[in-house]
């Protein structure tokens, strides 16, 4: 450490002690004397050493001397040197190779980078958001060798000015040999995120497959994206069975992190189970089935801060009668809701989310509807991950009031609800009402769960429902067998499998 | 020298073991570990810390026998375009200005175990497994959460697998034997 202490005291980068009365010898000036500090001449090559004695006599050339302290460190890869040239009274120069272990030197050690002197530094992010002195603190690095702790300490600071933002710290050559530039990198958790895709191929096996595919299109860090889907057939989310396709663009960035807008196109076609289209005809109070559903929905959020968001908008969709077609009805509604998420990450591998939202959906007068309802619903998740282990619990409410078309009704008994049930044998057409919580535990990916649930209309009573199963689950791909609970007829397990993604 | 058959899943990797003055080394051609995501840190002027593990087994799969750990601090001098490895420990060693293969070789060849604390003899045939782990290195990661089941998120997350494979790996060999 000595050894380097010197020679970077030398070098002139640090505080100037023995030889700050000594200015550099100018390029071309006579070398009169070689000097070779902290190592023997003699442990180096014949050829190299001869290189070196030759230097005296000659004029000094910078570019000679550092190729010939490139030359020292190949040949003895475990040491560092550098070279400084002298200017004698009488113009004539005096050079001398300063040589240390880069074993005795922390810095060094940690990384090679730090012999370097810092050129720059900067901040990739938001500059303006940081406080005077922590920027005044970045730009005392420049001029001097990198200092790796205080580095760390000052990545450690903009992490803590900037919160739910991680910092990370790299370097790059800087504009003259021997300079580094260090750049610190902010990387942003959007206070906004885009709608996850719903791509997915799903089988239930009393209802059969589902597939779709979204594709997203933006960069990884961009703030808008542009989202194509295609729905091969869907008879896993709602009542109606459904294909067609959506277009959706979004915005997480409006002027500020804390608005952001979504603009969706849906066009689909429908079909119908005949349990559903039985059980309409009976039921004269409940709207129509249609053959075509055309929605456009757009919506604007506001976060308050990365974990709390409202948003509001406005879905209007035409509804194509089936009977009377071409005939068709308005389901115009007003939207808001709030949601609030976050996670919580522990050093002993423990991870733990929770996630909490309400959605209201009001078709009122002024939006020139023709079926006129509310329909609420909370939902909340809780998930507690520890290395191999994952506990999930949940909880969904619904409500209805006034007559809302089919596709808002609530339906349980898919590859996500009620699981081991037919959503056709609970309410073939939904329901007003809902609530449904499951549990699950998985342990490497195998999974048991119990559901519990009820769906039905303010006519009704409400049939709890359970049901229980087990199977493989991760993120992405599920496959399991579902048990009613309390079926009253004999109806066997339900085998669901499939990915989401 | 001696040389070790691999188990089948790992035939990339030719191990080989010698032995100097009391002192057991290990080479394992093929093992390479700058690349990947170690190779992109340290090409951005970051240092990464690899652990190796050196274990002696009496038999395939059997009880270790005799373990050795050392630790090492890779960097990638930016203006001579050459690796450099620290020895974490004591007594500290260090060395620059290496290709990345001679740079893995290094530590390899500063992984060494004591012959005399095997307490095997000449006859008896023992077997090696060398592991390495790369610490603090994530994997690239840019998602934000709920964007995991995009498309793009499902192949980022299907190459950071082979990601995480390349921060960690474990060769077993042998038999070997004593000169």
């Amino acid at each position: 450490m000595r050894t380097l202490a010197l020679l970077f005291t030398l070098l002139g980068l640090l505080p100037p002690v023995a030889y700050a009365q000594e200015a550099d010898a100018p390029e071309g000036a006579i070398i009169d004397a070689v000097e070779v500090s902290g190592f023997s001449l003699y442990d180096l090559s014949p050829g190299l050493q001869k290189d070196i004695n030759s230097l005296v006599g000659a004029p000094l050339s910078r570019e000679r001397l550092n190729e010939l302290a490139s030359r020292v460190e190949e040949q003895q890869p475990e040491v560092v040197a550098a070279v400084r040239s002298v200017s004698r009274p009488d113009g004539k120069a005096r050079v001398v190779f300063l040589v240390a272990r880069i074993s005795d030197d922390t810095d060094l050690s940690e990384n090679i980078n730090a012999r370097y002197v810092v050129e720059s530094v900067d901040v990739e992010g938001p500059y303006n958001a940081i406080s005077q002195q922590l920027r005044d603190d970045l730009q005392k690095l420049v001029g001097k060798r990198l200092d790796t702790d205080e580095a760390e300490r000052l990545k450690d600071q903009l992490e803590s000015e900037l919160p739910g933002r991680e910092v990370s710290r790299r370097i790059s050559k800087g504009s003259q040999s021997g300079r580094i530039r260090v750049v610190f990198e902010v990387f942003e958790e959007p206070w906004i995120r885009f709608v996850p895709p719903r791509s997915k191929l799903v089988y239930h096996s009393e209802q059969g497959w589902s597939g779709a595919l979204d594709i997203p299109m933006s960069g990884s860090r961009s703030r808008q994206r542009f989202t194509a889907g295609v729905v091969f057939n869907d008879i896993d989310d709602l009542i109606e069975e459904y294909s067609g396709f959506r277009l959706a663009f979004e915005s997480r960035m409006i002027g500020t992190e804390r608005l952001g807008a979504r603009l969706e196109f849906s066009r689909y076609n429908q079909t119908w189970e005949d349990a559903t289209l039985s059980a309409i005809a009976s039921s004269p109070g409940i709207p129509e089935v249609y053959r075509n559903r055309l929605t456009f929905e757009p919506t604007a959020t506001f976060a308050f801060n990365p974990s709390v968001r409202i948003n509001g908008g406005v879905s209007i969709s035409e509804l194509e009668s089936l009977m009377n077609s071409p005939s068709s009805q308005m389901a115009n509604a007003w939207l808001a809701g709030i949601s609030a998420d976050h996670t919580w990450e522990s050093k002993n591998d423990i991870r733990q989310r929770a996630e909490a939202s309400y959605q209201l959906r009001a078709a009122v007068d002024g939006l020139g509807s023709d079926l006129f309802y509310k329909r609420h619903i909370g939902q909340a998740r809780y998930q507690f991950d520890q290395r191999h282990s994952t506990a999930i619990t949940s909880l969904s409410l619904g409500y209805i009031s006034g007559n809302a078309p089919l596709f808002e009704r609530f339906s349980l008994g898919n590859s996500t609800t009620l699981r081991g049930w037919d959503k056709y044998d609970i309410a073939p057409l939904g329901g007003e009402r809902m609530f449904h919580s499951s549990v699950e535990y998985r342990f490497y990916n195998v999974a048991v769960f119990f559901d519990t649930g009820s769906v039905w209309d303010r006519t009704t009573n409400s049939t709890i429902r359970y049901s229980t199963g087990f199977g493989i689950h991760n993120d992405n791909f599920f496959l399991t067998l579902g048990f009613p609970l309390n079926n009253d007829d004999d109806s066997g397990p339900i085998f669901m499998t499939g990915v989401r993604f | 020298m001696l040389i070790g058959a691999v188990t089948p899943g790992l035939m990339a990797q030719t191990v080989t073991v010698r032995t100097v003055a009391d002192a057991l080394h290990v080479q394992a051609r093929g093992l390479n570990f700058i690349e990947g995501p170690v190779l992109t840190r340290l090409r951005e002027g970051r240092s990464v810390r690899i652990d190796f593990e050196m274990t002696v087994l009496s038999k395939p799969e059997g009880p270790a026998v005799k373990q050795a750990l050392q630790g090492f601090t890779l960097s990638f001098d930016l203006w001579e375009e050459r690796f450099a490895v620290s020895r974490i420990g004591t007594p500290p060693k260090s060395i620059s200005h290496l290709r990345p293969r001679d740079a893995e070789t290094w530590c390899l060849d500063n992984l060494t175990m004591p012959v005399s604390s095997l307490g095997v003899g000449r006859a008896t045939p023992f077997w090696l497994r060398l592991a390495y782990r790369v610490r603090d290195v994530a994997p690239e990661t840019n998602e934000a959460p709920g964007e995991r089941y995009t498309l793009r998120g499902l192949i980022d997350r299907l190459s950071r697998r082979r990601e995480e494979a390349d921060l960690a790996k474990s060769v077993d060999a042998g038999p070997f034997r004593l000169p």
